[in-house]
């Protein structure tokens, strides 16, 4: 029977030695080439938006998930700032729940101010570990997040608080995703701005594998949203700490796609409890643009929709330096709906 | 806990470090821990059928040895045997040969299920405990009667996933003497590693997207899509499957104990017969060879029952195969009766090539007849492989006759393909395999390395490193050979 034929005449201690501190060194200049990389192609992750401020205090902060977006796209963050003179950070990230827009929110507070947060808040991101704890060790997400100590050791807090995957951490420090990133020569661009222009053609089938993605089945649901309600007070206690106030937004949705989603009355009711006991304002927009031709995708603003959504209901929001306190707006905006 | 992840690492960094700090007499029962652990990871249930199968192995092989008389050995045997090959067929077939049978009555009658699905590496290690057997009952290997030994060699984990199929004897007589890290194992065990996870995570992960668009949507798919995915396929399966091994055997040179070649350049065989004998899954088809081809009388009985051999090795084999990876299927029996019919058409005109060579020795040994022998026999067991991996036979054909009507148009087709980065990448890739393949046939690569001056080596060894940390796909899925 064959047998696999060593060859070589072993290993010295110091030979090894020298190959491993080699290696590493080599590591370590790659890694410094993808680091750079990072930098020259970012353009979407919000680590790297607030590294890249040109600013240090902002009106307004916008975080959530991907619906808040679009406000970002083909320089429509840029147009809002002129009509409404308020200086606006867009940090929503993709499939990011209440944990991820906290870590993002802490970082941001490290070294810059905001008077004003717009959470945007979808039913999906508070209920599932995958949209929260998984996000924070996306491999997709940290092969964009750019290196700082700091947000390191914040990482290696919710690895032991949170129950974030430790590989997260490693992960991050060693950069591994960033080194063996396959799309570390292209921009940072998320696949929804490619599409911002573009108008969606409904189909059943679409929206029904959309809600399906964004709705996993998940064990306790219920335990689930109160875990991530209680992570979002923690986020709403932190701007109050810093002295910014919060309003919290559900965005438009098609009525096709919104009747897939599940238990969205009880988020609605768990919110809006919510608001009273943390003394946040908010408002329900998810039935305020309906038309197809508004939405990219089956549930995504497009430039025509986000335009409308600005017009008719954010831009007085926006607008103003400082959200109020507490109570809603909804009375004092329906005059304009 | 597959090799690629980083909890394999860490257990394998642990199961290293207990190794070299226990007394050689504990190593043994160290390792057994650690692969009972390493298995218990893919389901605390898959180890109850790995004990079944260690317990009725090890306790058939010494009733074998224990009884005198022929009959009662023989039925020893076909104890062990019956249960050991039974499980393995009853779990691999008995639910989907009942809803076939429901199919073809049309319903009329409702078979039960068993509900259970033959756990990950059942097939590899079913057949070392068989083969185990038979070697106790023909003398060619001693019971082993330390039940705790014996269970190491059903057991080890670097090879208990996806083989290589270790014959009992080799094994046991390694344990526990050779259970020493030894620092020239050692390279060549790295070496290995280093080489299997290239197979794996660079080459095979990067091909498989193309492969998996391509077949998901075979029947409109365009027939370059086909054709580039058929390719990579072969490359795909070579390399996941290979890669597998390598680095199973290195894990085990890295703890002293040698397994057996799997594959040696599948892809550079001369003909079908010598792919399957000498190349491909070597282990496996030396099982065959000995375990059903000289029991079935091989070729020592006449013409007709050579044939008939040869395509109840290739048959069963396909059946063999059959499993979870791409769904039990009769597209694996139609894939091992069409490599028997290769090996039938081998048989057949073997005359004619000796009298061939015999007239034209200069031709028949020629660099060029080489090749094109190589091309056709890489090209007719791709063929095969479209049967292997279609979700049905209809599938298959699909695939085939889309190819074949395109095949004249092809390379207009491909000049007006639009090629991508992942073309590119599989493409320079599929070349780089393949030059270090035919280096490696005319001198051994590892022989190469060591001759070379010492920059040309460890620039070797950085660039495998660093291609793996740069292009591989780490988050890609199992071995698929794990899954038959």
């Amino acid at each position: 029977m064959e047998r696999v034929i060593p060859i070589r005449t072993g290993i010295k201690a110091g030979t090894a030695a020298g190959f491993i501190v080699i290696g590493v060194l080599l590591y370590l200049l790659l890694l410094a080439g993808s680091e750079y990389l990072v930098h020259r192609n970012g353009h979407m992750n919000p680590i790297f938006k607030i590294d890249a401020a040109d600013r240090e205090r902002f009106d307004w902060v916008i975080l959530g998930a991907s619906h808040a977006m679009p406000l970002d796209f083909g320089g429509f963050n840029s147009e809002m700032e002129k009509q409404t003179g308020a200086s606006i950070l867009n940090l929503a990230g993709p499939g990011t729940g209440p944990l991820y827009n906290r870590f993002v929110l802490e970082h941001f507070l490290r070294e810059h101010s905001t008077d004003n947060i717009l959470y945007v808040a979808d039913g999906f991101a508070f209920r599932s570990p995958m949209w929260n704890e998984d996000r924070l060790a996306d491999g997709a997400l940290l092969a964009r997040t750019p290196f700082h100590l700091p947000l390191a050791l914040n990482l290696a807090g919710y690895v032991l608080a949170e129950g974030v995957d430790p590989r997260a951490l490693l992960n991050y420090l060693t950069g591994f995703s960033k080194l063996n990133n396959r799309e570390r020569f292209r921009p940072d661009i998320w696949e929804g701005e490619a599409i911002f222009d573009r108008t969606f053609k409904p189909s059943a089938v679409a929206e029904k594998k959309r809600a399906e993605y964004l709705y996993p089945a998940v064990a306790d649901e219920e335990a689930a949203r109160e875990r991530y309600l209680e992570e979002f007070g923690e986020l709403v206690e932190l701007a109050r700490l810093h002295g910014a106030r919060v309003v919290v937004a559900k965005f438009p949705l098609p009525s096709r796609f919104a009747a897939l989603l599940p238990n969205e009355a009880e988020f609605n009711a768990a919110l809006q409890s919510q608001a009273m006991q943390y003394g946040f304002t908010f408002l329900d927009f998810s039935g305020a643009i309906d038309e197809p031709q508004f939405y990219a995708d089956t549930d995504h603003l497009n430039r025509a929709g986000a335009t409308e959504f600005f017009e008719r209901h954010l831009k007085p929001i926006l607008a103003r330096k400082q959200a109020p306190l507490n109570s809603s707006w909804d009375s004092q905006l329906a005059g304009r709906r | 806990m597959l090799f690629t992840s980083l909890s394999f690492v860490l257990f394998f960094g642990a199961t290293l470090a207990g190794f070299l700090l226990l007394p050689l007499g504990w190593r043994w029962l160290w390792l057994l821990t650690a692969s009972v652990v390493f298995y218990a990871r893919f389901g605390p249930a898959n180890v109850a059928f790995l004990l079944g199968v260690t317990v009725a192995a090890w306790a058939a092989g010494l009733w074998i040895a224990g009884v005198r008389t022929s009959g009662w050995r023989k039925l020893a045997l076909a104890s062990g045997l019956t249960t050991i090959l039974g499980a393995l067929a009853a779990l691999k077939f008995f639910d989907f040969l009942a809803g076939e049978v429901e199919r073809l009555l049309a319903g009329a009658i409702d078979l039960p299920r068993l509900g259970l699905t033959a756990p990950v590496g059942f097939s590899f290690y079913a057949f070392m405990a068989a083969a185990y057997l038979v070697d106790v009952y023909r003398g060619a290997c001693d019971p082993e009667r330390n039940a705790g030994r014996f269970a190491l060699y059903i057991s080890w984990f670097p090879k208990i996933l996806a083989g290589p199929i270790e014959r009992a004897q080799p094994f046991l007589t390694q344990i526990p003497g050779s259970l020493r890290f030894d620092p020239i194992l050692a390279v060549s065990g790295l070496q290995l590693i280093v080489w299997g996870l290239f197979k794996k995570v660079v080459i095979a992960d990067n091909l498989a997207p193309v492969v998996d668009n391509a077949f998901r949507i075979a029947a409109y798919a365009s027939p370059m899509e086909l054709v580039i995915a058929v390719y990579f396929f072969a490359f795909q399966i070579y390399c996941d499957f290979s890669g597998y091994s390598d680095i199973a055997i290195g894990i085990s040179l890295l703890l002293g104990i040698r397994l057996m070649e799997n594959f040696r350049r599948p892809y550079l065989a001369v003909s079908t017969a010598e792919f399957w004998s000498s190349r491909w899954h070597i282990s496996l088809g030396h099982w065959f060879r000995d375990y059903l081809y000289i029991p079935l009388g091989g070729s020592q009985r006449g013409v007709f029952r050579r044939y008939a051999n040869t395509m109840a090795v290739f048959v069963v084999s396909g059946l063999w195969h059959a499993g979870l990876g791409y769904g039990v299927g009769w597209t694996f029996l139609v894939w091992g009766a069409l490599n028997g019919a290769y090996q039938w058409a081998g048989l057949a005109t073997r005359g004619f090539w000796k009298r061939v060579s015999a007239v034209l020795p200069r031709v028949s040994e020629s660099t060029t007849l080489r090749l094109f022998r190589i091309v056709l026999t890489f090209h007719l067991i791709l063929v095969s492989w479209i049967f292997f991996r279609a979700d049905s036979i209809g599938q298959a054909v699909t695939i085939m006759s889309k190819i074949w009507s395109a095949l004249p148009s092809l390379p207009s087709l491909a000049t007006r393909y639009p090629f991508t980065a992942d073309h590119a990448l599989g493409a320079v890739l599929i070349a780089v395999l393949v030059v270090i393949e035919v280096l490696d046939e005319h001198r051994p690569m590892a022989r190469r390395l060591a001759a070379a001056p010492v920059a040309l080596r460890w620039g070797a060894y950085y660039a495998g490193i660093f291609s793996l940390v740069l292009l591989g796909r780490w988050q890609a899925g199992e071995f698929i050979y794990m899954q038959f």
